[in-house]
């Protein structure tokens, strides 16, 4: 069979492929990346490429419009090589920012300072370096170098129990001696114990670091901490390149059990892209890879057990049973992480198989599990996660909230990055403004942008309570689309595509059924244990997501609960956050080790009243509009404004 | 007020110890306040805790039985309202009424015609549960006399329609062992009505002219020493009764109203059988543990029998549709096949937006248990293997259409690859929601 060279535009980069070969692996074989989210199954329209020269074979797909067709549109998973070519790869389609976020892209991601109610707890970290300048050995004093060691250790602090490896011990003899005596021992702590990782000559006790990820299905997030002063000294966050497999958890739990070495490709690709993070923020803070003693991971559970190469396959089949929910500490290596040869990773313990550490680590940073009052934690991420509780008792649901807070599934959505819309609100002329992520032009808009869009659209009477478009309303920006009624949210020449952003029913559909999900989650967690939303007090909401809601918008279109505004509190990336604060605190780590054993997970699939709930909340705000007293309040106002109008001149800026 | 999962939770020790074979504390108060556990369950609950719980999680609607061995019937027990806040669990049960002034043969006629109403209907038996026997004659040994015939004939348990102690005491005779129910003590006849039913082994039924009366009446009943009650309705208008029937309900389980919380049974009884068939299924609907009706005619028994099924159906479990080849409109040798799941909500719509479409065509329904597409794609109950396993036999699809093309959900197109392989059908991805169906089918290219 013979070859086809395939020249990837703007880069010029080249694939040698078979004839035949789809454009997408093309573009993989020389790592040209191409946006996929569906893992080339030709649903998610998304690896749009444009055919400059050349030909190729494409099926039929009804993703791409008959003018985009014309003009040389394909998409890549779709299209097979049939001779030498020149593609190029619109901007859409390219990989959007770096491949590492620094500075604001990653407070994006991981905002720093929790805004957390609960005590701080006490700096100890889990792993310390000791300088110990221990008494020379003589005949009246002749512990074994082991034993000198224990002593002075034990002098500083207890620990109860206290190993080391063969290969540490084998090292201690020459080295106290070349030393003086003069020793630092790094204490990593391992479950119930510690173990005393490594000796090093000389006084090394400042150098100490340790890092803190929160390993998300889209976005994986890391900051590296000083363990000598619990500083955070480098951040840096990526997308989960585990995207090109597939954008939610079942997609990848499918290609670790169908595809050759799937699982190992997924693994592979996780740890790849945390050591590029761990790596970045090395060089960024000059700190040596081997000062890097620890790594405290948190993520849900199947994203832990890819990270540590466990079978996934079980979690998604009844009865839904994970290898482990709490795994213990191991040694970094063993994992694929490259930090010092005998650090360690603690993987925060997680709930089941639906919830992960990444919401015990939520919990914990909210401070919800010491607090006698009542409070609601919602996790809006691709897995929507519900918390419900006090220092009594705690009480989680998963809420599959789908893809749409992430940009996925909508017609419009792409993720929080650089031409995204953010923000969206009607200004005081009644016109419709917008704020783009960056200084590009907007190429779509993000969850936060679409609440905004949703509630201001609803707000200013152009939606209806069913998400429907009220044609009555004279509005140039609403027209017919192909897949019904739809609205101009920015037109062509305004966008990056030079294609409208467009909003349509279909869309407003897939999210309201979003919104809803969280919403009755919130809502079946309250009434099984027999409460009701007028107890809670305090209402936090996490994700790297939440940080950039408008709590206001949200309540509008139900997404949150109507409660008043001063007690919903933002923890920005929770899981990255409790994280962080387990690195620092072993006090942080038992408190989170408590919370995953008390933790009650209610399954809302086996819920008789789930299905009629969650009917209810496919409504705007809700189809009872008691339950948003705020809202009905506001909906007996006349709306502000017209919304759009003739001349749509709108652009970036002034939303905020 | 029934205690909630959290008032209930109070009472546990909290150790999460899991010996109730529940993950935590709250986890087991919630299935207790669901009445999905039981309190002896926890073997660490303190006596306090027991004291505080027990009066709280005994049932709002006691449990009773008529009958024994295979025949016998449980009425009461009921947790809810409206069947869509959990489920009903005990269906009523259905008598037929028989006047002790037939003679033999009729009598035997009676018995005969009252074992043979028993039907069929969506795979499940369902049937006539009690034999009433009126005693019209005033005459006890006449009254026992039709008992024993009709005991042997219609192999029941029964209702002992009976209004003084004197009559129905020979006919209990005739029972010992049975487990009857008498039909019914009064303000006048009930101490000597609980001596019976004790000294018998009987359920009895208590009724009073309000419902006030009759709340007066169970607590001296149990100061007598009989609990096993139940609450007897008759004599009043439908109206006055569906009232009075839904008054219980709501004080027994809103208000844990003791004296009201016991099993309802109605004598719906009416010369015309279209108004008593209204009224049976009205009371079927609307709460009665038991109704007594005198029809005998298949025809008026299978109609309340079908809304008695309809209304004790688990709602919990997914309606399902029977996994198979079903044709929407002249299908022929040509038609298109589409695949879905066997959850009915997913295969109406489905059908129902092939129908609109008006193209002719086979839906291949797949064994999901019950799961929509994702759902069941997601948990693996839906895949390539179960599709292709369809498709090669049993349904026999493949003899009923002549090309070998089939069409997928769009929201599982992931496994069209695989599908190809294993079964050699083509494989056409189709809309992912099944309001796209009609213009896919229309676009298709014919044969």
């Amino acid at each position: 069979m013979r070859d086809c060279v395939v020249r990837f535009l703007p880069d010029g980069k080249e694939a040698r492929v078979p004839l035949g070969a789809t454009l997408l692996s093309a573009a993989e074989a020389v790592d040209v990346y191409v946006n996929s989210v569906c893992g080339g199954d030709g649903l998610c329209g998304k690896c749009r490429l444009i055919v400059r020269d050349g030909e190729v074979r494409s099926r039929p797909t009804a993703l791409l419009d008959r003018d985009e067709i014309r003009r040389g549109y394909v998409l890549a998973c779709e299209s097979q090589v049939q001779s030498d070519l020149t593609v190029e790869i619109p901007p859409e389609t390219r990989l959007t920012g770096k491949p590492a976020f620094t500075g604001e892209e990653a407070l994006r991601f991981g905002r720093v300072t929790p805004l957390r109610k609960g005590r701080a707890y006490a700096f100890d970290p889990l792993s310390v370096k000791l300088f110990l300048a221990l008494p020379t050995a003589n005949m009246a004093d002749n512990l074994s170098d082991l034993d000198r060691v224990y002593r002075e250790v034990s002098s500083r602090r207890s620990d109860p129990v206290m190993q080391a490896g063969l290969s540490t011990i084998r090292m201690l003899s020459p080295l106290l001696r070349e030393g003086d005596f003069a020793v630092t021992v790094t204490l990593g702590q391992r479950g119930k114990t510690v173990e005393m990782v490594q000796f090093e000559p000389g006084d090394t006790s400042e150098r100490n670091c340790g890092v803190a990820v929160d390993i998300g299905t889209t976005t994986i997030v890391a900051n590296l901490v000083d363990l000598a002063s619990g500083e955070v000294i480098s951040r840096q966050a990526t997308y989960n390149s585990q995207i090109r497999f597939g954008e939610d958890i079942i997609t990848r739990i499918l290609y670790a059990e169908e595809e050759p070495d799937g699982l190992e490709k997924l693994h592979e690709s996780v740890v790849k892209d945390a050591n590029d993070l761990i790596n970045a923020m090395v060089e960024e803070s000059g700190v040596s890879l081997h000062d890097v003693t620890y790594v405290v991971a948190a993520g849900n559970t199947t994203m832990i057990h890819v990270l540590l190469g466990l079978p996934v396959a079980n979690i998604r089949r009844e009865p839904y049973i994970p290898t482990a929910s709490s795994v213990p500490v191991i040694r970094a290596a063993e994992a694929g992480l490259s930090i010092n040869g005998r650090g360690l990773l603690c993987c925060l313990p997680g709930v089941g198989p639906f919830v992960g550490s990444d919401v015990t680590a939520d919990v914990v940073c909210a401070g919800m599990h010491e607090s006698a009052e009542l409070s609601l934690l919602f996790d809006l991420g691709t897995n929507g996660e519900v918390v419900l509780g006090n220092s009594d008792w705690l009480i989680c649901c998963s809420a599959s909230a789908g893809p749409a807070f992430e940009g996925g599934g909508l017609r419009c959505g792409i993720r929080a990055t650089d031409g995204a819309i953010e923000r969206v609100a009607v200004n005081a002329a009644g016109k419709l403004v917008y704020k783009v992520i960056g200084s590009s032009k907007p190429r779509g808009i993000c969850g936060s942008g679409l609440i905004d869009l949703a509630a201001e659209l609803f707000k200013s009477g152009l939606l209806d309570k069913a998400g429907r478009f009220v044609r009555e309303r004279e509005n140039s920006r609403l027209r017919e689309g192909e897949a019904g009624p739809e609205f101009v949210v920015v037109p062509a020449e305004k966008t990056a595509t030079g294609r409208d952003i467009t909003i349509s029913e279909e869309d407003l559909e897939i999210f309201i059924r979003s919104k809803g999900a969280i919403y009755t989650a919130a809502e079946a967690l309250l009434s099984r244990v027999g409460s009701s939303f007028a107890e809670v007090a305090h209402a936090y909401i996490s994700g790297g997501f939440g940080n950039y809601v408008d709590v206001g918008n949200a309540l509008a279109i139900g997404l949150l609960p109507d409660l008043p505004l001063e007690r919903f509190h933002f923890i920005g990336n929770g899981s990255l956050n409790g994280a962080r604060m387990c690195l620092a605190s072993r006090e942080a780590l038992a408190a989170t080790e408590e919370v995953a054993a008390r933790m009650t997970y209610f399954d809302l699939s086996t819920d008789p009243k789930f299905m009629g709930d969650f009917t209810s909340s496919l409504f705007l705000p809700h189809t009872d509009l008691d339950r948003f007293p705020s809202v009905a309040r506001m909906l007996r106002r006349p709306p502000a404004g017209t919304t759009g109008g003739s001349s749509p001149r709108t652009g970036k800026g002034g939303a905020r | 007020m029934p205690l909630t999962a959290l008032e209930i939770y109070k009472y546990l020790p909290k150790t999460n110890c899991k010996d109730c074979k529940f993950p935590t504390c709250l986890a087991f108060s919630m299935a207790l306040a669901q009445k999905k556990a039981s309190l002896s369950d926890c073997p660490h609950v303190s006596e306090d805790g027991k004291a505080a719980l027990e009066g709280a999680s005994a049932p709002p609607i006691r449990l009773e039985s008529i009958g024994t061995g295979e025949r016998r019937v449980e009425i009461g027990g009921e947790t809810v309202l409206f069947r869509h806040e959990l489920t009903f669990f005990h269906p009523t049960a259905l008598a037929v009424e028989v006047s002790d002034t037939l003679d033999e043969a009729a009598l035997a006629r009676a018995g005969e015609d009252i074992r043979g109403l028993s039907f069929e209907r969506v795979g499940m038996t369902i049937g006539v549960n009690l034999v009433a026997v009126r005693c019209q004659s005033g005459d006890p040994a006449r009254y026992a006399s039709a008992v024993a015939a009709l005991r042997k004939s219609a192999g029941l348990p029964f209702v002992l329609i009976g209004r003084t102690p004197a009559a129905v005491e020979p006919a209990l005779k005739v029972l010992k062992g049975e487990r009857p129910l008498i039909f019914a003590a009064d303000r006048d006849t009930l101490d000597a009505m609980c001596a019976l039913a004790k000294a018998h082994d009987a359920l009895l039924a208590v009724t009073a002219e309000s419902l006030d009366e009759l709340a007066a009446l169970t607590p001296r009943a149990a100061a007598a020493g009989v609990t096993d009650l139940v609450l007897g309705f008759e004599g009043r208008s439908l109206g006055r009764t569906l009232q009075d029937l839904s008054i219980c309900r709501r004080a027994a389980l809103k208000k844990a109203f003791r004296p009201l919380g016991y099993p309802l049974a109605v004598v719906a009884s009416d010369a015309d059988p279209f108004a008593e068939a209204a009224a049976a299924a009205t009371c079927v609907a609307k709460y009665a543990g038991i109704v007594v009706v005198q029809g005998r005619s298949p025809a008026e028994i299978l109609a309340i029998l079908t809304a008695r099924q309809n209304i004790f159906t688990d709602p919990q479990k997914p309606i399902q549709v029977k996994p198979g080849v079903y044709a929407i409109g002249e299908a022929t040798e040509k038609s298109p096949v589409l695949v879905t799941t066997n959850f009915s909500l997913t295969y109406y719509n489905v059908a129902g937006d092939v129908e609109a479409s008006r193209v002719p065509s086979w839906i291949l329904v797949v064994d999901t248990e019950g799961t929509s597409v994702l759902t069941a794609f997601a948990s693996d109950k839906l895949n390539a293997d179960k599709v292709t396993a369809m498709l090669k036999d049993g349904a026999g699809i493949a003899s009923k259409v002549a090309h070998r093309k089939i069409v997928i959900p769009g929201l599982v197109a992931a496994m069209s690859a695989k599908l190809k392989d294993a079964s050699g059908w083509e494989v056409m991805v189709g809309p992912r929601e099944s309001s796209g169906i009609p213009k896919f089918l229309k676009s298709m290219p014919a044969g």
